[in-house]
């Protein structure tokens, strides 16, 4: 904040940790807007906080009922398992794609939707994407809860395996921050990625098994499971949960390095083109 | 010492296209074709400004005044030169645009603060302050949505000037915001000039600019046109208006003229008290081209008067003549508290009728006639005769004076205006947001 110099052509690697150090710097600051934009939702809301466990909930409650009661999916084997609620089943894979579609949108609109923010102040812009996905992934962990207490009320095992939870939300988190980086770039610069990017994400919810169970996939269109790495999100998300197993060690791998290097480009991307962000508000 | 700010060859250009399809058909061509203009909204400004002082920014609508504010505080990024800043930079572009409706006003100050870059536990040891500067009482925790406009801005001016800057940018910030606060945010502007805070100040009052400002830059289409102090400033300014008015036809010209002094002179009488001593209000000298012979108050029998009772109506009589023929012209009549407090303006233009073309040596009267809810006090009234193309013709040399003494029931500080009161048993109608 004190003294400043526009000539000072920083170079992209220092800027990049430079970047990373605002976190720390202004971490305040970032705990202030994730809190605001987690309980903005509830704020008008006379039992606040509390809709945000109560809204999944009810849904969840709604997904497995309706599953297993009226279409009467209930106890059909889904990947083997005759006590599987569908409900559940579908939840366990919404969950992960409602982070992914989230972060997509307010990624792409992250920069522009706070212009006043951007052209107005002198503000570290690396910011806004951060906490859009962090707020994004905190409204899904109420949403985990709400799953936990489900499982509970259907009379279904903790699997000691959901330990290892929070390490995938975490690799989930580094893919996420790195898509919502490139998103802001894009929204900010070519708004009609806007609308690529709407029926991309609608494709995207029927090419991930989460309506259908991966095995149903003939070999010949495994590709569309393998190269997709909400579809891992999506397999871990119910290894851990569901099935009590662990996701394989090979994707995992895959996913980690796949993550780290889309936050890198991404976050690059965003810190070597964000002085030009207010000239196109 | 090492100048606050310095400007090297600053120049900021955009592209302009008129749409993006157009835009999309440039880029597909390659360069052939060409669709958009390139477009300096600043061109090589050079500028140091040392710290402690005061600059004013001058210039008309598009001459590139908040683009240089915007580039010096870091918004947005010069396309040639470089800028150096030395010291904590607050930036004051619109007061309360970041407030989030939903949240309280203790929220969103914190926020706000830390947005400015300020730490947090410096925002917390000054909250108090900040608090009782903004003086928004029980709203303080009230969601901001339940605001009036002026009460967003006053807390928005309280976080940025309580937390002591080095540097504060301001661009026409102040337009908002009643007449008390608008005071208080000027003394605290003086307070901060005088502990040697560097203040850059954007207004379209000339008369902020020249009791404010230690100095003064004018800016004309990107250019920086002119650099002095304020007195020499404004007048490159005023005559810089005047070129773009005498294009314009003689009915218009006058009416602008006459908006523009009232823009000019909007917010003089909010001021603290001018430490710049009276009588300075930036007047034009009149041309000579008619000459106020007397002006005379009279009271409801139409006589002369010294004292009139407070709610009853005045006269104000008017006489001038003309030195000189004349196509055009209007009567304007002024009224002052003791302390030069503008009370209201009119003229023969506002009012009709006009008074047309007068020979040269011919003698008008006019009258003004008004209902005067004062308070008790000394007041005063000034004329003015104003010609085409806004020129001043003539004016009083001394307002003339009038005691408005006390009728009944009466509080308040400036005017007792005609009041109707209505009680209500019931809560029918919602308390004002």
């Amino acid at each position: 904040m004190a003294t400043y110099t526009s000539s000072e052509k920083q170079g992209l690697g220092s800027a990049f940790f430079d970047a990373l150090g605002t976190f720390y710097r202004r971490r305040w600051l970032l705990g202030y807007f994730i809190h605001r934009q987690v309980t903005r939702a509830y704020r008008r809301s006379y039992l606040g906080l509390a809709w945000a466990v109560l809204g999944p909930l009810v849904w969840v409650f709604f997904l497995a009922l309706i599953f297993s009661h009226v279409i009467g999916i209930k106890d059909r084997a889904v990947e083997g398992d005759p006590t599987l609620n569908f409900g559940l089943y579908l939840y366990c894979g919404l969950l992960p794609f409602l982070t992914f579609s989230e972060a997509l949108n307010k990624g792409l609109n992250s920069i522009r939707s706070n212009s006043g923010l951007v052209q107005k102040v002198v503000f570290p812009t690396e910011i806004l994407p951060f906490t859009n996905a962090i707020a994004s992934m905190v409204d899904k962990v109420f949403g985990f809860g709400a799953l936990l207490v489900m499982l509970l009320l259907f009379g279904r095992t903790l699997h000691p395996t959901l330990l290892y939870m929070p390490v995938i939300v975490v690799l989930q988190m580094i893919f996420i921050l790195g898509l919502t980086y490139i998103m802001a770039v894009l929204g900010t610069f070519l708004p009609d990625v806007g609308e690529v990017m709407r029926p991309v994400i609608r494709g995207m919810f029927f090419v991930t098994p989460i309506l259908w169970p991966p095995d149903r996939l003939p070999d010949s269109l495994s590709w569309i499971e393998d190269y997709n790495p909400l579809a891992y999100l999506v397999n871990a998300y119910r290894d851990l949960i569901l099935d009590g197993t662990m996701p394989g060690a090979l994707s995992t791998l895959y996913f980690t390095l796949f993550s780290v290097a889309l936050f890198i480009v991404g976050f690059a991307l965003f810190i070597r083109l964000k002085p030009r962000f207010a000239d196109h508000l | 010492m090492t100048p606050a700010i310095s400007l090297k060859g600053i120049g900021k250009k955009y592209r302009i296209t008129s749409s993006k399809s157009l835009r999309l058909r440039e880029i597909l061509s390659f360069g052939k074709k060409q669709h958009s203009q390139d477009f300096w909204a600043l061109q090589d400004i050079d500028l140091e400004i040392e710290q402690g002082s005061t600059l004013g920014i001058l210039g008309r609508n598009g001459a590139g005044k908040s683009t240089m504010l915007q580039i010096i505080s870091g918004v947005l990024q010069p396309t040639t030169g470089t800028v150096e800043v030395n010291g904590r930079l607050i930036a004051i572009f619109g007061l309360g645009s970041g407030f989030n409706p939903e949240f309280t006003g203790r929220e969103n100050a914190m926020m706000n603060g830390l947005i400015l870059g300020i730490d947090r536990h410096e925002m917390l040891e000054r909250f108090e302050e900040i608090e009782a500067f903004a003086d928004i009482g029980d709203f303080m925790d009230h969601p901001v949505k339940t605001y009036s406009s002026g009460m967003k801005s006053r807390l928005g001016f309280a976080v940025a000037v309580n937390v002591e800057p080095n540097i504060l940018v301001i661009d026409e910030a102040l337009s908002a915001g009643d007449a008390s606060f608008k005071k208080k945010a000027l003394q605290r502007m003086y307070d901060l000039r005088d502990s040697g805070t560097t203040v850059l100040f954007v207004s379209h009052s000339m008369g902020m600019v020249n009791r404010f400002c230690t100095e003064a830059v004018l800016l004309n289409r990107g250019h920086m046109i002119a650099r002095g102090t304020p007195d020499e400033v404004l007048g490159e300014y005023r005559s810089v208006l005047e070129k773009s008015q005498s294009k314009k036809d003689a009915k218009n010209a006058e009416r602008d003229q006459k908006l523009d002094y009232a823009i000019a002179h909007e917010d003089e009488d909010d001021m603290p008290d001018p430490p710049k001593g009276k009588g300075k209000r930036g007047q034009r000298r009149p041309t000579g081209e008619a000459e106020v012979l007397d002006i005379k108050l009279l009271d409801e029998d139409q006589q002369p008067a010294g004292r009139v009772p407070s709610g009853s109506n005045l006269t104000v009589r008017v006489r001038a003549r003309y030195a000189q023929a004349v196509d055009g012209s209007a009567f304007g009549a002024v009224l002052r508290d003791r302390s030069g407090t503008l009370l209201f303006a009119t003229s023969t233009d506002m009012e009709e009728p006009p008074l047309g073309a007068r020979a040269e040596g011919e003698i008008v009267t006019v009258n003004f006639a008004f209902g005067a809810p004062f308070r008790p006090g000394h007041y005063g009234v000034e004329a003015t005769v104003s010609g085409d193309a806004g020129r001043l013709l003539g004016r009083t040399g001394e307002p003339a004076t009038f005691e408005v003494v006390a009728q009944e029931r009466l509080a308040g500080d400036v005017i007792q205006p005609p009041t109707r009161v209505e009680v209500y048993d019931h809560e029918e109608l919602g308390p004002a947001t």
